[in-house]
Parts: C-alpha cells; structure tokens; sequence
C-alpha cells in the first residue's frame, strides 16, 4: 500500500500501486487466507468485458467441453457485479441483434435458470443446503463416507492427469468448467468414498464464484442425496469433452489403471452398493 | 431515512446495487467478516477477487465483526439509519437484525431474474421451469423454445 494515504484507524487502504502490491497487502490483512491472487480479476470493468463477449449459440452448441465457449461469467454474478436480470437482458439483446431464433439462447437462459433455482432454494433452506435432501442412492450408508479429504487429493498427486490437473487449476485459479467440477466431485464422492460436504467446503475456499446454494446442492446432485441418482462418469465421457488433454499425458491411461476406463455398468456394479441404478 | 450509510456486502458489488443507486453519494462501507474468512478458510484468491471488485466502488473497507463495524460506520458519520440490499445468505438477515437492534434499516430489492410466486415448487428444478420458463421467454416476447434435453451429455 502507499505509504502516502491518510486513513481513518482500521479503515483498509484503496491505493496499490500494481496487483503484486495489493497480494502483499492482503497477505498482511488476512494472514490465515492460503495462496496468491487469481489471474481472474474482479470489478465491473472485466465483468463488463466478459458480458460483452458472450456468444450463447456457440455456448449452447459447445459448453460441455472444457475448450468450448463458456462464459466465465459466474464469478462475478455470484458476487453480484452482473445481477442475473442484466445477464438475462444481454442474452435477449444478442438474440435481437443476431437474428438468431430464441432456441440459438435456449441453453444459457436455462443455465442462469440453474442459478436462480440455487438461490430460490438457498432462501427456502437456509443452512439446510449442509444437509442431505434425500436419503443416498448408492447403496452405501452415510458413515461409510470419510469425513475429510485425502492428502494426496488436496497435493494434486493423485497420479491421475485429469484428477490432479483439476485440483491445481482450482487452487491456482479459483475456477473450473463445470463439467470438470462434476468429474472432479464425483471422483471424491464415489471412487474415494469422501462424504460431498468435505468437498463441497474445499471448493467455497477456492472457487472464486463459490456460492453455498449453487455449490453444494451441486455437490448434493453428484452424491445422490438430491438427484434420483448418483451421478458417475467415465473415461470416453472424459476423455471426449477433453478431447483427450489428460489421458494422452496419463500414465493410467496406459498402463491399464485408469479408474475411469469402465462402461457405465461396469462403474455401478464397482462403485455402488446394491442393484444397480 | 433522512442521512443514511450504507450497507455493502458480497451478494451486491456491482454500480446495480440498489442501495448505491438510490442514495448516491452516501457514505458506504464493506466489511471483510473476521469470523467467516477464517471459519470458511477462504483463501486469498477469494479475498483478492472482492477487493478488486470493492475497490471500484465508492466505498470503506473494514476487517472485522460486522455489526459492530457498521454501527460504528454509522455514528461515525452522524447517521440515522442503514440502507443495504437484500442478501439470500442466512447469515446476513443474523447481522441485520443485529444492527436493527440498534438502528433502522432499510433492505432494497434487486431486480428478479424472474417474477414467481414464493411458493413456487422447488422439488426438482424441472418443477420451478415449467413455470420460470415461459415467464422469461415471454419478456423477450418469444415462445419458450425445446428445452434441452439433459444437463449432461453422456
């Protein structure tokens, strides 16, 4: 911070001469909080160039993909920067402005729907959202769940490429696609049998869009205790909506020990207790 | 509310925040929450993203318990009252109540995504779309199109 301002006692400084001065500053602030800045910046002025170059047809065509044209908006309404009605009307303007039939906008209206349900949600329960909504559907009892996550998770040394890749960009970025976050809760939940509450508290650290609605009732989806079952992946789906980033950098992938290298069946029968879903 | 401060908080860091637009110019403040940051174990990135964004806003930053910081926000600019906006975070009605304890305030609403009744179905979320959908598609003045088919490709 520069040594010039004058402010009252315990008000926190405005002025940084560049972002490595207010990382310093922040890291004298808040002593407990891990790690260094995102690269993603905050403010309206990058929220607003963010919304400016959103495409919703070619997101509707290819958001599943890890390198498809995603918004990366969700940090910013979380934080309400953009409120999702200003969303909503950008949306409806590029449709106007395109020509293109309101089925060309239909994916993302439905995904800001996905937030605003969250948020519905979040004022009807309170902090209920920590609590199963059903019971789970994997035929496993909730005790045979960890309550922490595994160390070798949280280091990024799971030996898996994608699993470890996903780890190291939520920790030094603060954001995923979603789809990763999907692959990556239910690596914990179902293959190490963690309980979605530890995970869903390790991305709130982390992402920087973390919202407990959107983040845990997304948690709660994956583990089945608010879906009507539990939601698993497997290597094609991975390697597909990757195209094949990690495994062609997997050992795993190789050898013959990739986890995820199953029919769907086959994943049910290891994973899940019970007939399968 | 003759002269009010405002209240700012993580749910509203944009220039739409209906408190700023309705009083601009009025004394505001951002409080980072002591107990939170490190109950949650948030981590700096976090911290880093919401003070960017803080620090486009005409507005203090405090560290510490929220109440009381706003409540001295407060008297130290001789208010009256504190105007904030709504917030659906639990913990932000428990800090509103206890800063009403001691001084009025006022919670504007921002504008809906969508206008629903509150007691929408919120079982599943195909429930809450078959009554948003229409209700949004018709702002734009179009028929709500096929609604994709799942989620997730498999």
């Amino acid at each position: 911070m520069r040594s010039g301002d004058s402010l009252p006692p315990g008000d926190l400084p405005r002025q940084f001469a560049s972002r490595t001065e207010l990382q310093a500053s922040l890291r004298q602030l808040f002593p407990e909080a891990v790690g260094d800045l995102s690269p993603i910046r905050g403010g309206h002025q990058a929220a607003a160039a963010a919304l400016a170059a959103i495409d919703p047809a070619a997101y509707g065509r290819s958001r599943n993909h890890l390198d498809g044209a995603v918004t990366h908006l969700s940090p910013w309404i979380r934080h309400g920067v953009l409120t999702l009605a200003e969303v909503r009307e950008r949306v409806f303007a590029w449709l106007e402005c395109s020509g293109q039939p309101p089925q060309a906008a239909a994916k993302l209206i439905n995904e800001l729907g996905w937030r605003d349900y969250w948020q519905r949600l979040w004022r009807r329960l309170g902090d209920g959202i920590w609590h199963d909504r059903e019971p789970l559907k994997t035929g496993h009892a909730p005790e045979a769940y960890a309550a922490a996550l595994p160390v070798d998770l949280l280091e990024a040394r799971t030996g898996l490429a994608c699993m470890d890749g996903f780890v190291q960009e939520l920790h030094t970025t603060g954001w995923l696609h979603n789809h990763a976050r999907m692959w990556l809760a239910s690596y914990v939940v179902h293959w190490r049998r963690v309980g979605w509450q530890a995970g869903a508290r390790w991305f709130l650290q982390h992402l920087l869009d973390g919202d407990p609605a959107s983040n845990n009732l997304s948690w709660q989806w994956v583990a089945s205790s608010f879906s009507s079952k539990p939601y698993l992946f497997n290597r094609d789906n991975l390697e597909r909506f990757s195209s094949g980033r990690y495994c062609c950098v997997c050992s795993a992938a190789t050898d013959g020990t990739c986890p995820f290298d199953a029919s769907y069946e086959q994943l049910q029968a290891q994973l899940l207790g019970g007939p399968p879903c | 509310m003759l002269k009010p401060v405002l209240w700012m908080h993580g749910e509203a860091l944009g220039p739409a925040n209906p408190a700023l637009v309705a009083h601009p110019g009025a004394p505001a403040v951002f409080v980072f929450d002591r107990e939170l940051i490190v109950q949650a174990g948030l981590s700096l990135k976090r911290l880093g993203f919401l003070y960017e964004c803080l620090l486009e806003l005409p507005v203090t930053l405090r560290h510490g318990d929220v109440a009381e910081e706003v409540l001295a926000f407060a008297r130290r600019h001789g208010a009256d009252g504190v105007v904030t906006t709504a917030a659906v975070d639990p913990r932000f009605a428990l800090l509103r109540e206890r800063i009403a304890a001691q001084l009025p305030v006022q919670v504007l609403e921002p504008e809906p995504f969508v206008e629903l009744p509150e007691s929408v179905d919120l079982a599943r979320f195909s429930r809450y779309w078959r009554r948003a959908e229409p209700v949004l598609w018709a702002r734009a003045g179009a028929a709500a199109p096929p609604a994709p088919a799942r989620r997730w490709d498999r």
